[in-house]
């Protein structure tokens, strides 16, 4: 079944005025339950407007989006963010508890199962500017994993990180994917990165039309050091530039 | 030879090359007391030159008959009724208002006028409409300090409000995180420093008001007890009065609010 459904979305900023921009363009596309979609697309071709869109920060123009549980309760979602977006005057621990359903014993057990996931167990009551980025990040993606979201999207979470602790966050997130199975969007620019994670890859291309949607069929887990990897990444990487080739605004986008 | 473009002197390196009286006299507690010294020296001179200015002399004999007389704790007591009433309503009108302000444009739009409004009525113009609605007792003077204080936090909680970042606001309802929780958790910590603000112009503003109210309620209290001094023509005695005042809010604005604020920020305190 579907978790996401978007459909012949469209977003216009400022639209009816001089400056009005059509950033997505009639997209169309369904995810569904436990699948991990990875978005690429060069810079400013709407993949955080589509983010935001999706969790209800952002209105669209027209078209629908619909996030459905199959609990018959409204679908909860994660969000992780390029940064870490903690609230600096709140523990890690609470900053994780603030979008909780409710405070309760459950909820505290998933923080703390969750905290220990990525690492950080020991860490709870420390304040946010006591962490480095890193470590900042990864209570982000805690946070999003602990309120077991029937969806969780993530906006290039790892871009803002050297490469070194990007690529152990990478295969942290893997692991924690591969034992709760949560259905995921994820916007990434980095090819390299989206043949690793995903099951499936969404090119969207400027102008925000989607390009190509690449099934991405390889066993998990995934290390850079498998040549199957490595044979796709490269291919992947082909079509993108075969994209560029097509249309010229994203030959100097990329 | 070598040219150092820029070196950095360690701490211990700043400390080492100045002295410990040097430091002293430098410090923050010399430069405040310096400036009571300077103070008292002005008011001797001034004193000394024209003689409708009572001296310090005379000014602590009144004090200290007031003192002897009882008339100041049972008069700071009224005022301080007033005064705590007044000031408090203020600033819990002030928070919520500010805070609805900050987040709703429509309730801006209606109630950014009614503010301005009161920002701009002086504190002797309440005092003589609630004398005139109230009559003497503490009703005026209470009502006196509220409506001086509340715009002014009103306005900085408002401000505040509206600098939130935008960031955590969306994180937050990409979250769904109730409105309530929302205000305790994100809202009120981020505009602590402005509440603290409001606050400190709570107390000013409502001291003010409550002393002209008293002054012009005749309903006993510290500003009904310097009028009496004033009308009796004692210049002394009012004088007393006014380092009283004056004693009040210094202490009340170093020992209270710089605890309050230090309270506050200590999740600031705790990542340096
Ligand atoms: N609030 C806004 N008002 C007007 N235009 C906006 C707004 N937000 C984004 N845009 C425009 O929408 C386009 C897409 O922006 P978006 O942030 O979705 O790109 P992106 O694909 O996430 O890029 P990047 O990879 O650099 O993060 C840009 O051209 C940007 O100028
Ligand atoms: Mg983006």
């Amino acid at each position: 079944m579907a978790v996401l459904t978007v459909n012949d979305l469209c977003k216009t900023f400022g639209a009816g005025t001089a400056r009005s921009n059509r950033v997505l363009d009639h997209i169309s596309f369904d995810v569904r339950g436990q699948t991990f979609v990875s978005v690429v697309g060069p810079s400013g071709c709407g993949k955080s407007t589509l983010l935001n869109i999706i969790s209800g920060v952002e209105t669209h123009t027209s078209g629908d989006v619909s996030v459905t549980s199959d609990e018959g309760r409204p679908a909860r979602l994660g969000y992780v963010f390029q940064d870490p977006r903690l609230l600096p005057w709140r523990t890690v621990r609470k900053n994780m508890l603030y979008v909780q359903d409710k405070d309760d014993d459950q909820a505290r057990r998933r923080v703390s199962t969750y905290l220990d996931m990525v690492g950080l167990g020991q860490h709870g009551d420390f304040f946010p500017g006591q962490l480095s980025g890193g470590m900042q990040q990864r209570v982000g993606i805690a946070r999003a994993f602990a309120v077991e979201p029937d969806l969780l999207i993530m906006d290039e979470p790892f871009s803002h990180l050297d490469a070194i602790t990007a690529r152990g966050l990478r295969a942290q997130l893997q692991d924690i994917w591969a034992q709760s199975r949560k259905t995921v969007v994820f916007v990434t620019h980095d090819v390299v990165e989206a043949v690793e994670l995903s099951d499936r890859i969404i090119v969207l291309q400027p102008g925000g039309r989607i390009f190509e949607d690449i099934p991405i069929d390889l066993p998990r887990p995934r290390r850079q050091s498998d040549p199957a990897v490595a044979t796709l990444q490269a291919e992947v990487l082909a079509r993108l530039e075969k994209m560029k080739a097509i249309t010229p605004q994203a030959a100097t986008a990329v | 030879m070598t040219d150092t473009l820029t070196r950095r002197r360690s701490t211990e390196e700043i400390a080492r090359s100045r002295p410990a009286w040097q430091r002293r006299l430098t410090s923050d507690r010399a430069a405040r007391l310096t400036f009571y010294v300077v103070a008292f020296l002005f008011w001797i001179a001034l004193a000394g030159l024209f003689e409708r200015i009572p001296g310090p002399p005379s000014v602590v004999d009144s004090l200290v008959e007031e003192f002897r007389r009882g008339e100041v704790f049972g008069n700071f007591a009224d005022t301080f009724y007033r005064f705590g009433i007044g000031v408090a309503l203020s600033v819990g009108v002030g928070i919520l208002v500010g805070v609805v302000i900050g987040l709703s444009p429509m309730a801006r739009a209606f109630l950014e006028s009614p503010v301005l409004v009161g920002l701009s009525i002086p504190a002797i113009m309440w005092a003589f409409l609630t004398v005139m609605w109230f009559g003497f007792g503490h009703t005026s003077p209470i009502v006196t300090t509220f409506l001086t204080a509340v715009p002014f936090v009103i306005l900085n909680v408002a401000q505040g409000v509206q600098g939130v970042s935008r960031d955590l606001r969306d994180m937050s309802s990409s979250y769904g995180v109730p409105l309530g929780r929302r205000v305790r958790e994100l809202v009120l910590p981020a505009v602590a420093g402005y509440v603290v603000a409001g606050l400190r112009f709570a107390v000013i503003m409502g001291w003010n008001g409550v002393l002209l109210a008293e002054w012009f309620g005749g309903s006993g209290g510290a500003g009904y007890r310097a009028r009496f001094w004033y009308d009796a023509n004692q210049f002394a005695g009012f004088a007393a009065w006014v380092v009283l005042f004056v004693g009040v809010i210094i202490i009340l604005d170093q020992l209270l609010l710089e605890r309050l604020s230090r309270r506050m920020f200590r999740w600031r305190d705790a990542t340096h």
